[in-house]
């Protein structure tokens, strides 16, 4: 059950539904009755996405016209910008193939965009990192208003690799980002964040799996989310320290605040364990604004919705500063300033 | 001398599973397998009314169109629901009216697994020392309940189910299946399609019950699932503590206990229940035989101010697939649950809690400490909901998982739905082993590995030991001591 495979069969029955527990509160059956045709080729300028000032290799794609392969050698850190984007409504499948070599340092700085047309976008990425390469990807989805839109990163982990990855979004009509690491190799590093601001109906899902199966592996997972007005932020997580994984470190962390009484929140942080010498903890908190952080800001003299924007910042600007490139940072900063109203 | 002897006693009683034993008594069988045939039997059995022989099979009906459910993360071969006996009683030479008729070998088993049967012994303790009324039911039927007559004068209702369905229907009628609707999964189905007995309390407004109550479930029979059903409702502003304990001997086949527990908790009153689960876990070394305990509970708290407390130390069986939940309807009711469940050998456990919150301002709070062993697995699986209208709900979360030993599993699977911005839900869980720091100490200061870990363990769990009645609790200390043997060195 997947929408890449209910596309490429152009049938709605096999699309993940409500049914399959992975899939639960991101119910892609019972939304679409019918699969829209495909996207048509894309005449024009296409967009470029806003990346493409920072990197050494801007890459952008429209409506999935051809599939992307990078591989990378260099030891010296490479930033690739990769771009898509889903124009003129319409559905269509796109993949990307990433290879980083051994020793190998790539920056990904990955965006995707759609107009308010309904369409379907789905996006499947292969992603190695040979022994001790290094991966930072930032990913900041700006879905339209009407698209349903999932991506799916499989991502292996060689022995001494890191992945530091920090997905930024604010949600679709239905959207769906999924990462699923394996670490076989020995002494991986794992940072995976998240920040989320919705508003009006927009739904998000971030759903990771890290599997740990190899030995010293460490996880730090901090996903941060805002919803307001009738939207819906799901967090699903899990962490797998296989047999014979000892010495793991594993946290993972998620935060959300409700700004309003029709908005939800669903979260689902698992820990499954099958190996004695670990460390490994989640924590989850979803909730109303702290009056009392509220209150202390406003008898400082703060106007309350200089407080209230003040504060959410802070909130989402922890899983922001964790970001190490400059230049996405400063585009992170940004996009949440513009999201927040501030 | 008394404490050497005392501690051989102890290391003995460590060695294997203590309630193993088979009592060889006459018994009535129902045939084996599952029909309406067999339904209509257990019901002429008890001299039901018509109305449950109805209500049993449209349940009957209801299952059959059912599936089992596979999401649990637990491991077993398919049941054969054919192969199992639906009733087994004790032959009852004319009916217990009083404990001196009931048979001796019956009350030999009780007093083997240490259960006061008769008034006179409870009484017989140290002045002032805490009583309990017990219900004993043996496979399929209740064979005796004590203190009744003392808790009838408290205007409390204590009775096994099928007594309940005889002399008091309006209140079966009225509250049975009203929480744990027939057709809610697949095992309380089958529950309510041949349910044999159980125990029923009634605690009427404004009444504090005098004194513990507590039902003690025991399967003898060979090739039998026990199916018991207990409600208890506790009318505006009362209070009941009740326990529920339970033990089964060492077979090489796996036996079913598919039980429902509804509770009902109306404006001000507040029940807790506490459950000491201690069935056969089955073979360690090669998995064989052991209880499968697929339990439904809930508690639905119907009115204002409401509260339900579940504590469970879950030792035994080796299955065990029970949520006891919370329905918070009413405005400012509030749920608690402590869980110690413990697997060792080749035990599986998912086991956790649901706390719904409907009302406005209702409160939850979730205390789980899971350890496994062995190659066994350990699964806390919960649910934290709000509802739009449950502004103000709170939620506390913490579970906790400890690992003893390399091929072990422990698993934490919450799960939390906010549908509205005043609400605030909190969680938190951990995964370690045993500190190698902490068991070095107390090994240094002269304790041996085993006593070591059993002193750690003690104080990983001790924030559940303390919310278990203080009888309870030290039985519940010294279980944890024997599911862990063998487990370290």
């Amino acid at each position: 059950m997947s929408l890449a495979a209910a596309l490429k069969a152009s049938d709605v029955t096999l699309l993940p539904s409500k049914r399959d527990e992975d899939w639960k509160w991101t119910d892609l059956r019972g939304l679409l009755r019918v699969l829209p045709p495909p996207s048509q080729p894309f005449v024009g300028e296409a967009p470029v996405g806003p990346f493409a000032g920072l990197a050494n290799l801007p890459i952008h794609v429209v409506n999935a016209s051809d599939p992307v392969v990078i591989r990378s050698a260099s030891a010296a850190p490479y930033v690739v910008a990769l771009h898509f984007a889903a124009l003129g409504g319409g559905s269509h499948s796109a993949t990307a193939q990433i290879e980083l070599a051994e020793g190998a340092n790539l920056i990904l700085l990955e965006s995707y965009e759609g107009d308010d047309a309904d369409y379907v976008a789905n996006l499947d990425l292969k992603i190695s990192v040979g022994a001790n390469g290094r991966l930072e990807r930032i990913i900041l989805a700006a879905d339209g208003v009407n698209a349903v839109s999932v991506s799916t990163a499989d991502v292996t982990l060689g022995a001494g690799a890191q992945l530091a990855q920090t997905v930024l979004t604010d949600g679709a009509r239905r959207q769906r980002i999924e990462t699923r690491v394996a670490h076989p190799g020995a002494g991986a590093s794992v940072r995976l964040d998240a920040a989320y601001l919705l508003a009006d109906k927009r739904h998000a899902d971030l759903t990771t799996v890290v599997e740990h199966q190899g030995v010293d592996g460490t996880t730090s997972q901090l996903t941060k989310g805002v919803v307001r007005d009738q939207s819906r932020g799901v967090f699903q997580g899990r962490i797998v320290v296989a047999e014979g994984a000892d010495r793991t470190d594993a946290r993972m962390g998620h935060h959300a605040l409700i700004l309003s009484d029709k908005a939800e929140i669903d979260a689902k942080p698992e820990l499954l364990i099958f190996a004695d010498d670990v460390q490994c903890a989640h924590g989850n908190t979803i909730g109303a604004f702290d009056e009392d952080a509220l209150f202390y800001a406003q008898q400082r003299g703060m106007p309350e919705d200089v407080a209230r924007g003040l504060l959410t910042e802070a909130f989402v600007g922890e899983v922001i500063d964790r970001i190490e490139h400059d230049g996405a940072r400063e585009v992170a900063k940004a996009w949440a300033a513009k999201g927040l109203g501030l | 001398m008394a404490a050497v002897k005392q501690t051989v006693e102890h290391v003995e009683s460590l060695e294997k599973y203590k309630h193993g034993f088979v009592t060889d008594i006459e018994q009535d069988f129902a045939p084996k397998g599952l029909s309406t045939d067999i339904v209509r039997f257990i019901s002429a059995k008890k001299n039901e009314p018509e109305w449950m022989l109805e209500y049993r099979l449209d349940a009957y009906e209801r299952w059959l169109a059912m599936d089992e459910p596979e999401w649990a993360k637990v491991y077993f071969p398919r049941i054969d629901y054919q192969d199992s006996y639906y009733y087994a009683a004790p032959k009852e030479k004319t009916g217990p009216a009083s404990l001196d008729e009931v048979d001796p070998d019956i009350l030999a088993t009780y007093a083997k697994l240490g259960i006061p049967l008769r008034e006179q012994e409870v009484l017989a303790g140290v002045k002032g020392a805490p009583r309990y009324a017990v219900d004993a039911v043996f496979d399929s039927v209740s064979v005796v309940t004590t203190f009744k007559k003392e808790l009838a004068e408290a205007g409390v209702i204590f009775c096994s189910m099928s007594e309940a369905i005889r002399e008091h229907p309006e209140l079966v009628k009225k509250y049975l299946s009203s929480v744990v609707p027939v057709s809610d999964n697949y095992y309380a189905c089958l529950n309510a399609a041949v349910f044999s007995d159980g125990s029923f309390v009634y605690v009427p407004p404004g009444v504090r019950c005098p004194m513990e109550l507590s039902t003690y479930f025991r399967i003898n029979a060979e090739n039998s699932g026990q199916f018991e059903r207990t409600l208890i409702i506790a009318d505006k502003g009362s209070y009941v503590s009740y326990l529920e304990g339970c033990t089964a001997p060492m077979r090489d086949e796996n036996q079913l206990h598919a039980a429902v527990v509804e509770l009902i908790i109306l404006d001000d009153a507040e029940i807790k229940y506490s459950t000491v689960q201690n069935w056969y876990p089955g073979d360690p070394e090669t998995g064989k035989g052991g209880i499968y305990n697929f339990v439904t509970k809930r508690a639905d708290c119907r009115g204002d101010r409401a509260k339900v407390s579940w504590t469970q130390v879950e030792t035994g069986s080796a299955i065990t697939w029970k949520y006891p939940s919370c329905i918070l309807r009413g405005e400012s009711s509030v749920g608690e649950f402590y869980s110690i469940a413990i697997t060792n050998g080749r035990q599986q456990a998912d086991t956790g809690t649901k706390m719904i919150h409907l009302g406005a301002n209702t409160r939850s709070r979730i205390i789980s400490k899971g350890i496994s062993a062995g190659r066994s697995s350990n699964t806390y699986r919960g649910l934290v909901s709000a509802h739009p209208k449950a502004k103000g709900a709170r939620n506390f979360t913490q579970c906790d998982s400890l690992l003893i030993g390399k091929t072990c599993a422990a698993h934490t699977v919450p799960y939390v739905e906010a549908r509205n911005g005043q609400c605030v839900f909190e969680h938190e869980a951990t995964t370690t082993k045993l500190s190698e720091d902490q068991l070095f100490y107390a090994m240094q200061r002269g304790l041996s590995q085993e006593e070591a870990v059993q002193l750690l363990v003690n104080g990983f769990v001790k924030d559940v030991l303390q919310e278990l009645p203080m009888e309870f609790a030290v039985e519940a200390q010294k279980l944890v001591a024997i599911s862990l043997e063998g487990s370290v060195g």
